[in-house]
């Protein structure tokens, strides 16, 4: 007990340590977030523009990148209108919309094909915040679209009936530039989210209920993409056990493996319920979003925070070295963020699409702390969901311990 | 105490420890001397626990320490041969969080933390984080981190290797203070000069197999009274070992077209015969030196190479 205390105190002194690594975990879903809010938050003063669009291309992927614009949270700031190239260029620069996109013939096959290829934005040079929003969801966009192609390659071929050769082979770089897709995102929406967020709110003071709605649509997500991003980043720290020869120290104490294993789990449960604590306060009473149940809802998202550095850490066990483990771990940040409706709420998501990302641990964790911000999760439920979480924590140290016996030590 | 009887540990086909026996003693070192590659760390690894050996059985102050490897834990301390600390905590928490591992805690931790810190000479940096430290200073608290708890059995895998002339001094004398103190010490090491000055009793460990074993002296009466004769210049084998074949004082250990080690008895006064003989085997000496028993040569005579390769 003294032993697993020390532990959790070590861990947490190291991470205090490291403040860089924290606020960037946290960091990134809130700039997303706050890209969100700015998105949904606003009234009428809020951001808006016309989207001008010359597909020459035709296919059903170029329909696509454009029907990007006519769902969800984008769809709310942009109105997506299709022209011919000539009008677009003559409307943008008479300044009547806020952007032309082009997209030249030839888009579709390239994507599928994995070559390189340009489609270009053309901004309204009088407006700022619509155009940045356009260029930096397009190259969002852009980039699922190639990741889509890399994933699922085949199901993509035979939608659009083309048949190139080597479309499911993944290589490793493309596996690692997923894990830094999200950095990418947050840098490029930096610029658009932090000056203008404050112009904004003095255009659209106080904000109307129609934004609350949309906030607590999206809270609930952004506090999942902060687990998983912690989950992620605590996880590497047991390559860093490892290569200090620390790991092997403890063995060689009269001390269980697993009492350490549970401690740093622990310290990562701790820091997660502070980060958990201060989001939630922030969404209640910074953000007003309406939110009931707050201690059960901090309760239970940080159990279920501890059980995704759980499932990391063991991901990060089973790897061949500390690059596999991290390319693994970041790879499968991105489908279950996706799928477990932490980056677009399930509300936003097809109902089948949805349906399936209940099932991710995150998806499901998520959809339990919604009945709980809505007060409809009894307490006995949630006692007992507490309780599978604990037994697969369980499962989960007992083979990291058994792995970290085996062989992970040693070599 | 340690006992450890026929231990073998193998990876695969590889026979890193093959069937190793030996008792070190309460309150003295024994030395486990041998290249790199021996088998020495995969031995302390057999005693810490970290490995599990494929046979034979190794006893802690009479604990199996794969039967009762809690009980056999709680009295080792080890310092092992790759400096393994925290490297974003300070000294002091380092040598703290160890403490812990081994049960220490309150005043008993503080007080405890203070006297490594300051046998170790860290006492002034104990704030300060590990990551600044340089690798003297990083042996050091390895090595204070090894004994927080006062281990009745202590393991030292090659303590000194990259470490200061001063940081050396100091940690063979904690060393020494150790085995004074009544601790029983396991020594690696592949210097032959520290393992003749720091070792009571001493084990030669090459390819997984002990060679020779015994207290220094023991050690140094069964190289006999021989002298090491190294020659270089160029020689044919078979004439050499013609030529000398009948000679009792002269045992030609090793020969390669460049180089000839033998060992000699009395070799200072045998060096006129010794050269004529070489000429009569055609050989063209371009350099001789003849050194006293020690470990070293032991290590040649029963190996057949030298220590340091
Ligand atoms: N984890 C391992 N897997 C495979 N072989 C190993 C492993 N650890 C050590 N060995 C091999 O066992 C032999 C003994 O190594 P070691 O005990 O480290 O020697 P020493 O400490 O005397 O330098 C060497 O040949 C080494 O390559
Ligand atoms: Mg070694």
């Amino acid at each position: 007990m003294r032993f697993l205390l020390a532990t959790v105190v070590k861990d947490l002194i190291r991470r205090r340590r490291d403040p860089i690594a924290l606020l960037l975990w946290t960091g990134i879903p809130l700039a997303i977030g706050g890209l969100i809010f700015l998105a949904f938050g606003g009234d009428d003063a809020g951001p808006s523009g016309r989207l001008l669009v010359a597909d020459q291309d035709h296919t059903v992927l170029s329909a696509l990148l454009t029907g990007a614009y006519q769902q969800g949270p984008l769809a709310e700031i942009i109105e997506v209108e299709v022209v011919e190239l000539e009008e677009g260029h003559e409307r943008i620069d008479a300044g009547e919309a806020s952007g032309l996109l082009i997209i030249p013939e030839g888009f579709s096959a390239a994507v599928l094909e994995s070559e390189p290829f340009e489609i270009s934005l053309v901004r309204n040079p009088a407006q700022r915040i619509v155009p940045g929003i356009i260029e930096e969801s397009l190259s969002l966009v852009v980039e699922s679209t190639f990741y889509l192609q890399r994933l699922f390659g085949e199901p993509l071929d035979v939608i659009v009936g083309t048949q190139p050769d080597d479309a499911n082979v993944v290589p490793d770089s493309t596996v690692a530039s997923v894990s830094v897709a999200f950095d990418q995102i947050v840098d490029r929406t930096r610029p658009y989210l932090f000056p203008p967020v404050i112009e904004l709110e003095t255009t659209s003071p106080g904000g109307d209920e129609e934004g609350f709605d949309f906030a607590r649509l999206f809270f609930p997500s952004m506090l999942f993409m902060a687990l998983l991003f912690m989950a992620q980043g605590l996880s590497e720290d047991i390559w860093r056990e490892r290569s200090q020869g620390t790991l092997r120290r403890v063995i060689a104490t009269p001390q269980r493996v697993a009492t350490f294993l549970v401690g740093k789990l622990l310290a990562g449960a701790m820091l997660m319920l502070v980060v958990i604590g201060l989001g939630l306060i922030a969404g209640r009473w910074v953000f007003g979003i309406e939110l009931h149940g707050l201690p059960m809802a901090l309760v239970w998202t940080t159990f279920a925070g501890m059980m995704l550095l759980a499932m990391m850490v063991l991901v990060q066990l089973f790897a061949s070295s500390e690059r596999t483990g991290n390319i693994l771990t970041g790879a499968a940040i991105f489908p279950l963020a996706m799928l477990g409706g932490s980056f677009f709420p399930f509300e936003a998501m097809p109902d089948w699409l949805a349906s399936v990302g209940r099932y991710t641990p995150n998806g499901w964790a998520l959809t339990k702390l919604n009945q709980v911000f809505a007060g409809e999760l009894p307490a006995l439920d949630l006692l007992q969901s507490i309780a599978a979480v604990a037994l697969v924590i369980v499962v989960f140290v007992w083979l990291s311990m058994r792995r970290i016996r085996g062989r992970f030590a040693h070599s | 105490m340690i006992e450890v009887a026929q231990l073998r540990k193998e990876y695969g086909d590889l026979v890193a420890v093959g069937g190793v026996s030996f008792t070190a003693e309460t309150g003295a070192i024994f030395g486990l001397l041998g290249p790199n590659g021996a088998g020495k760390t995969t031995t302390i690894g057999c005693i810490s626990g970290l490995l599990e050996p494929t046979a034979g059985t190794v006893r802690v102050r009479g604990h199996d320490v794969v039967r009762e490897g809690t009980r056999a834990k709680a009295s080792l301390g080890v310092v092992p041969q790759e400096i393994a600390l925290y490297e974003d905590l300070s000294a002091g928490e380092n040598v703290r969080f160890w403490g812990q591992a081994y049960g220490l805690g309150g005043s008993k931790l503080r007080a405890r933390m203070t006297d490594v810190l300051e046998i170790t000479g860290l006492l002034d940096r104990a704030d300060d984080r590990v990551d600044q430290f340089s690798g003297g200073m990083k042996r050091r608290l390895n090595f204070a981190c090894g004994i927080v708890h006062e281990p009745q059995v202590l393991l030292l895998d090659e303590p000194t290797v990259g470490v200061d002339p001063q940081s050396r001094v100091r940690l063979l004398d904690l060393v020494r203070e150790q085995a004074n103190q009544g601790v029983c010490v396991l020594y690696t090491t592949h210097y032959m000069e520290e393992a003749q000055s720091m070792c009571d009793r001493l084990a030669i460990i090459d390819h997984g197999h002990i060679i020779a074993q015994g207290s220094l002296e023991e050690l140094q009466a069964q190289m006999g009274e021989r002298d090491l004769v190294r020659v270089s210049g160029s020689f044919d084998e078979n004439d050499l070992r013609r030529v000398f074949s009948r000679d009792e004082d002269v045992e030609v250990v090793t020969v390669d077209d460049a180089q000839a080690t033998l060992s000699v008895r009395q070799a200072s006064s045998k060096l006129p015969t010794l050269l004529a003989a070489l000429t009569r085997a055609d050989s063209e000496v371009r350099d001789i030196t003849v050194s006293q028993p020690s470990l070293e040569s032991l290590f040649i005579k029963l190996t057949g190479k030298e220590l340091r390769e």
